[in-house]
């Protein structure tokens, strides 16, 4: 405390020095982990490759677009919940088949088939898709998605792929 | 305080504060460096010590011994001392007067000075406090007895094979081993009742986890099936139960997937010329196949299965293992199908899978090691399977 | 690169037009105060672990459940599944020890340095009552995690609570909010925990690091004083 002007400011430099990194490392040290503790379930991919029955071919009747929901169980941290999936099937022929999500592609509200005007329609925005699946009016940025699917011994099987 | 103290008081304090320091960055340089420290010293023991597991609650449970977080425990040791009918004056009256004394402890303190050595009696007595606070901690944590605590299994992994150990001891008397079910042999009262199997698609799918749970710590005394749960009068409590819930979900359910760090657990593997160990290989079969029944309270003729030493010296007819000689042990014997004058071949109700049986009869013909370390020299003196071979070609 | 700084100078200014920036930085930081040593490092050592507690305790409650069915799975769940989780938790666990720890030291030296008196006494009332509040958020909180530990030693506790006459079942039974420890006790603990006591506290603090700045740090006694 002797020596005043150049010592003192040295002195309050290293300090400051000191200081601020010291600060840092426990900014660093503390919030770098909070981020990864906060985003770390989103990063957690359940990918799924599954066959899902959906029952016999004779179900579905040929050129009529039905609906088939399933419910899949799914551990999300702690919890088991049930996720529920919802697609059309439209059988052509024995052979040929199209399967749809009822995922509407513009924001994931679910499309309903509407009898009368032969058409899935969206609730939300008002998205039209033909029974091809394309867009005929509205938002809906891409026609449907389709599932694959295989048949055997007469029953019919959907690919649900996930992650 | 009178006026002139109080002038006397701030001329003082603004003359040392004028020779004093400034508070940035002088104080706050100190400061930094402590809470620095305490940084480093809490993610060192989040890190290095961690949060010791404790079991979940179970209000049945009453071996268990309550204690209060560690500051309170000079308050609750206190409380020992206090007779029944007064407890009241110890346990709120006293600890809220010594709040209500430090509260207006400025205006109950008279005195002006400020330097410990002239105010002797208060701090005196605060220091005759402080050391019968540690004191009263310490006798405290001596005092009390150690907690007795079953398993707490954390992870996935852990609950599966925990459940896995519940079931084998407690379920698969009846239920088999695999919850198939079938006829019931060897339990006193059950004899020859058949059971469905619990392992079924059908049975998986229309049982939540609650009912199962509920099954198991209630019984289903109608079809002759005893409470488990502690809480009816049976030994598990809520954490156990759950593992058993957990394990039958993740090994009979088809919807669920067992997770990769939990497949191939509890059942071991062998080597074509590895000498099997009791603690490797043995006790994870035993405990699966057999500890239901070879445990005390169990009509067995007295065989216990539960450690080393039981499934090597004890029964009425020992020893049941000789070690070398599988021919000649009985255990041999009857894992082999034969029958007995005192005993039907074990277990009771279906053969044990031949590599199950190998096993056995390869760990007796090696001399019966109790830990992988003998298992291990005996390997290496056999030089590869020169000596005791395997029975089989 | 040259007109960076004053562009910072710039900004600087016109936050410091608004906010009286360099009229806080003379209040607060660039005062003058008594040599002091090391003991009276507790109070800001405290206020550390104070800041601690909220910010693991805020990012606690992202994951926690506060009902029978799944606290205790929530908190086994940040445990062992949430990335650094076990940091988290763990500070927050040690922090709450080191907090009670260096409320009850710093109080010590207040007491053995006399800086209670004249003119202080409202800190040191406003102190005490941050000291209740500290074991009333150790005591809340340990119920939380819904194990064993916790279940037991709060049905003591809150017995404790109950045993003066006439007024003392009450007692018991609004910290329970019934009459036994349940969901309602798990849920209002944790209302305790994570709103009621912090918000006090946090007022208490910020009068009591008022009183600190508006009256200066004590002196160490001497003798003669």
């Amino acid at each position: 405390m002797s020596s005043h002007n150049p010592h003192d400011l040295s002195r309050r430099d290293f300090l400051k020095v000191v200081g601020s990194f010291v600060g840092s490392v426990m900014g660093l040290g503390l919030g770098l982990p909070l981020v990864s503790y906060f985003v770390s379930p989103a990063l957690e991919v359940q990918g799924g490759d599954k066959w899902i029955p959906a029952g016999p071919l004779e179900n579905y009747p040929i050129g009529q677009p039905t609906l088939f929901t399933f419910t899949l169980t799914k551990k999300h941290g702690w919890e088991k919940t049930s996720q529920s999936y919802g697609v059309y099937i439209i059988r052509h022929s024995d052979t040929d088949i199209t399967v749809f999500s009822n995922v509407c592609t513009h924001l994931a509200c679910r499309v309903r088939w509407h009898d009368d005007q032969e058409q899935f329609i969206c609730p939300c925005h008002d998205a039209h898709f033909a029974e091809s699946g394309e867009v005929l009016s509205g938002p809906a940025p891409r026609p449907l998605d389709q599932y694959e699917y295989k048949i055997e011994d007469g029953t019919l099987y959907i690919h649900l792929v996930e992650g | 305080m009178n006026e002139e103290l109080k002038k006397k008081y701030w001329e003082r304090y603004l003359r040392l504060k004028h020779k004093g320091v400034k508070f940035y960055p002088d104080v706050v340089y100190k400061d930094l460096v402590v809470s620095f420290a305490l940084f480093l010293l809490l993610v060192g023991l989040a890190a290095f010590v961690g949060v010791k597991p404790e079991p979940p609650v179970d209000p049945n449970d009453t071996s268990y011994i309550p204690r209060p977080e560690w500051y309170f425990l000079f308050l609750f040791e206190f409380l020992k001392f206090i007779p029944g009918e007064l407890e009241w004056v110890g346990a709120t009256v006293i600890p809220g007067l010594a709040i209500l004394v430090l509260l207006l402890l400025p205006f109950l303190d008279k005195n002006p000075h400020r330097h410990w050595s002239k105010r002797k009696v208060g701090t005196g007595v605060m220091t005759a406090i402080v050391l019968a606070m540690v004191g009263l901690t310490i006798r405290a944590v001596v005092t009390t007895p150690p907690q007795e605590e079953g398993p707490v299994a954390l992870s996935l992994p852990e609950q599966i094979a925990l459940g896995q150990e519940l079931y084998s001891i407690h379920c698969a008397e009846c239920h088999g081993p695999d919850g198939e079910g079938g006829e019931i042999q060897g339990v006193e009262g059950l004899e020859g009742v058949v059971l469905k199997p619990i392992n079924s698609q059908d049975e998986m799918y229309t049982r939540s986890d609650q009912t199962l749970y509920n099954i198991i710590a209630y019984g289903q005394q109608d079809l002759g099936m005893p409470p488990f749960g502690r809480a009816y009068g049976g030994e598990l409590g809520p954490a156990e139960i759950k593992a058993i819930v957990t394990f039958m979900r993740y090994t009979w359910d088809d919807r669920v997937e067992l997770p990769a760090e939990a497949q191939g657990g509890g059942m071991p593997t062998l080597g074509p010329d590895e000498v099997p160990s009791y603690e490797e290989h043995v006790e994870p079969l035993v405990k699966r196949y057999c500890v239901s029944c070879h445990r005390p309270g169990k009509k067995n003729n007295n065989y216990l299965m539960t450690s080393y030493d039981e499934v090597m010296h004890s029964g009425d007819h020992a020893p049941v293992i000789i070690p070398g000689d599988p021919d000649n042990s009985i255990l041999i014997q009857l894992i082999q199908r034969h029958e007995l004058d005192f005993s039907r071949p074990m277990p009771p109700t279906k053969a044990l899978p031949d590599d199950v049986v190998d096993i056995f009869v390869r760990w007796v013909a090696a001399g019966a090691p109790q830990t992988a370390a003998e298992a291990d020299q005996i390997e290496a003196q056999q030089g590869g399977g020169a000596a005791p071979a395997t029975p089989q070609p | 690169m040259t007109d960076k700084p004053s562009r910072m100078q710039a900004l600087y200014a016109w936050l410091d037009e608004r906010l009286g920036l360099s009229t806080i930085y003379k209040v607060v930081l660039d005062r003058k105060v008594p040599k002091v040593n090391w003991w009276y490092t507790l109070g800001s050592a405290t206020l550390f672990l104070f800041t601690m507690q909220v910010i693991t305790g805020i990012f606690l409650t992202v994951y926690y459940v506060p009902t029978p069915d799944h606290a205790y799975d929530s908190v086994n769940y940040i445990m062992q599944d949430v990335s650094f989780g076990w940091l988290v938790r763990g500070i927050h666990h040690w922090g709450a020890s080191f907090m009670v720890l260096f409320v009850f030291l710093h109080m010590l030296r207040v007491f053995y340095m006399g800086a209670y008196k004249y003119p202080r006494e409202l800190t040191w009332v406003i102190g005490v009552l941050l000291f209740v509040l500290t074991l009333g958020m150790g005591f809340t909180g340990y119920l939380l995690p819904w194990n064993q530990r916790a279940y037991w030693a709060t049905t003591v506790g809150t017995q404790i609570a109950g045993t003066p006459p006439i007024i003392g079942p009450w007692i018991t039974r609004i910290l329970r909010g019934g009459e036994e420890i349940s969901a309602l006790t798990l849920s209002r603990f944790f209302s305790l925990h994570i709103w009621m006591i912090p918000a006090l506290m946090a007022l208490l603090i910020a009068v009591h690091l008022y009183l600190v700045i508006r009256i200066g740090i004590s002196n160490p006694p001497s003798k003669d004083e």
